[in-house]
């Protein structure tokens, strides 16, 4: 078995051996969506013929994409380096491109089974998503989400010595973000300036890829603008990460 | 000089400082293949960072390091799959089983699972193989981290304080794993508080203070050379302090806790003068022992 595989599967097991983690990253979202549905209940978006569900559905995903992203990987690599497994590691002929690829695959694979899941309970016809046939358009922006968060996890893991302040650090970026970039609550009905605000925070353009790929809304370029904004924000948060990066907490 | 028989570990004048803090002091030690190498000294002696510095995860400031012929910083991927560390806290990955744990650490070395199966069978765990990291009692604890220390059969093995925090039983086993260890011919380097396991374990140890080496040698050489002696210990009132500063041999007479206690380095001529006087049966012998001298070295009062 090769590093990476055995790598990958010690990460695949910690995360599904923890309640906590599965419900953050499963169930949680779907709350929020119970949450959603219950306040726009049989309200439908003016001219559209839409029901909410459609417009708050990829929202929510957006978000419970990049929290478990970003979460997963800050408190693996807090952890690790706690534990001196990043030292055990270091002590190995094993790449460090092995360690955070095999973290990176988990993290694609569990984002995936986030969208999944929450897009099969959000078809349910008690809440009545319907998406539009461009749908697998999410696919690659649901990759590229994942990608996105997880080089920002990594700086947070850097960032935090203990399980405290990886909670902390993370909901003071992922909470904030999600309400300024639109996850919850439509941008349309923001001040202008906010708007302009929710253009240098990568999870607005998880959000309108999601959202154009499931229900059309804006167009193709926006779509494209949106994946290639993904594509920058992964290279800035992955050059910091990178920077930041430390085997052991004492160097 | 053949490959096996060139040391496997050379330090030559290694220093390295934080700061203020000489943390490593000019050290030089070559130690052998196979040999069971002790570095003693109090927390903050330089223990650590002399490890670190071998094992590659730190550089010295001057100064050379060879291990296995080899330099081992920076990152030396021919030299790491030859050396296993052993680190002070126990390093396990987040709930996995002790089984899953040793997959995982041996395919870091690109090795089966067979690999982990055996290192498990070495330190007696295959029992517990498939209990979690996080459940597993101190002792085992301490065989895991050591069996992972082992799953790519090593050449040489850095061990930090193996036993501490381990009850008597768990301790004796430990000790017992590391001669066998030692017995297959593997090149041990390890640290430890615990000076009376040190001088039964060890081949050669160092004794290390404000990152100097202030001795190195066996632990019977170095109790030899000490002079400290054995000490003869003797129920007050069986004869005076007087009498027994006059008998043949004796260097020093204390009164310690009720006891008479004699110092000498000829302790048989000792005994033979006390005979008649005490009855020997009472007298307790208590040699001159590793901890004896590292004390005297390191300036702590004596008990």
């Amino acid at each position: 078995m090769s590093a990476y595989a055995a790598l990958s599967r010690a990460v695949y097991k910690a995360a599904v051996r923890d309640a906590t983690t599965v419900f953050f990253t499963f169930a949680f979202p779907l709350i929020f969506l119970v949450i959603f549905a219950l306040i726009f209940r049989n309200q439908e978006v003016a001219d559209t013929g839409r029901g909410y569900v459609d417009y708050i559905a990829p929202g929510v995903l957006s978000w419970g994409l990049a929290n478990a992203a970003l979460f997963g990987v800050a408190f693996t690599l807090m952890q690790w380096r706690n534990d001196d497994l990043l030292r055990i590691i270091r002590l190995s002929p094993t790449s460090i491109w092995s360690v955070i690829g095999s973290r990176y695959v988990v993290a694609l694979g569990i984002g995936a089974a986030q969208c999944v899941l929450f897009v099969g309970v959000a078809m349910l016809p008690v809440f009545g998503m319907r998406p539009d046939p461009t749908w697998p358009l999410a696919i690659p922006i649901m990759l590229l989400a994942v990608t996105a968060f997880l080089a920002l996890g990594l700086i947070v893991g850097s960032a935090a010595n203990t399980p405290e302040a990886v909670a902390a650090i993370a909901n003071c970026v992922v909470v904030p973000m999600a309400f300024l970039s639109g996850s919850f609550y439509p941008l349309e009905l923001m001040p202008t300036w906010l708007q302009e605000v929710s253009r240098v925070l990568p999870m607005r353009y998880v959000n309108d890829g999601i959202t154009y790929a499931f229900t059309g809304f804006g167009t193709m370029t926006d779509y494209l603008i949106s994946c290639a904004a993904l594509v920058v924000f992964t290279a800035v948060f992955a050059v910091v990460g990178v920077r930041t990066f430390r085997w052991s907490n004492d160097s | 000089m053949s490959p096996i028989d060139s040391p496997a570990i050379v330090l030559d004048a290694v220093s390295k400082s934080y700061g203020e803090v000489r943390a490593a002091d000019e050290v030089s030690i070559s130690i052998g293949r196979g040999e069971f190498f002790g570095l003693l000294g109090p927390n903050g002696a330089g223990k650590t960072t002399l490890i670190e510095m071998i094992e590659g995860l730190r550089l010295p400031d001057t100064g050379t390091i060879t291990v296995l012929g080899m330099a081992p910083a920076p990152r030396n991927l021919d030299l790491l799959p030859r050396i296993g560390v052993q680190t002070q806290r126990s390093a396990f990955f987040t709930r996995l089983t002790a089984r899953e744990h040793l997959v995982t650490v041996a395919a870091l070395y690109g090795l089966p699972p067979a690999t982990a199966e055996k290192a498990l069978d070495l330190v007696g765990l295959t029992d517990s193989g498939n209990v979690r990291v996080t459940r597993i009692s101190g002792g085992q604890r301490q065989r895991l981290a050591i069996a992972s220390t082992l799953v790519h059969d090593p050449e040489v093995v850095f061990l930090d304080e193996p036993t501490a925090a381990l009850d008597p039983e768990a301790r004796r086993d430990l000790g017992q794993m590391l001669r066998n260890l030692k017995a297959i011919g593997k090149t041990i380097v390890y640290t430890t508080h615990h000076l009376d396991e040190a001088q039964t374990l060890c081949d050669r140890v160092a004794i290390l203070s404000a990152g100097r080496v202030l001795a190195l040698d066996s632990p019977r050489e170095l109790i030899a050379r000490s002079g400290i002696g054995t000490r003869l210990v003797i129920p007050a009132g069986r004869l005076s302090p007087e009498q027994a500063g006059t008998l043949d041999g004796v260097n020093g007479v204390a009164v310690e806790d009720g006891m008479l206690v004699l110092r000498t380095a000829h302790a048989a001529r000792v005994l033979a003068a006390l005979d008649g006087a005490a009855d020997l049966d009472d007298v307790e012998t208590r040699p001159a022992t590793l901890e004896d001298v590292y004390l005297e070295l390191i300036g702590a009062p004596q008990a």
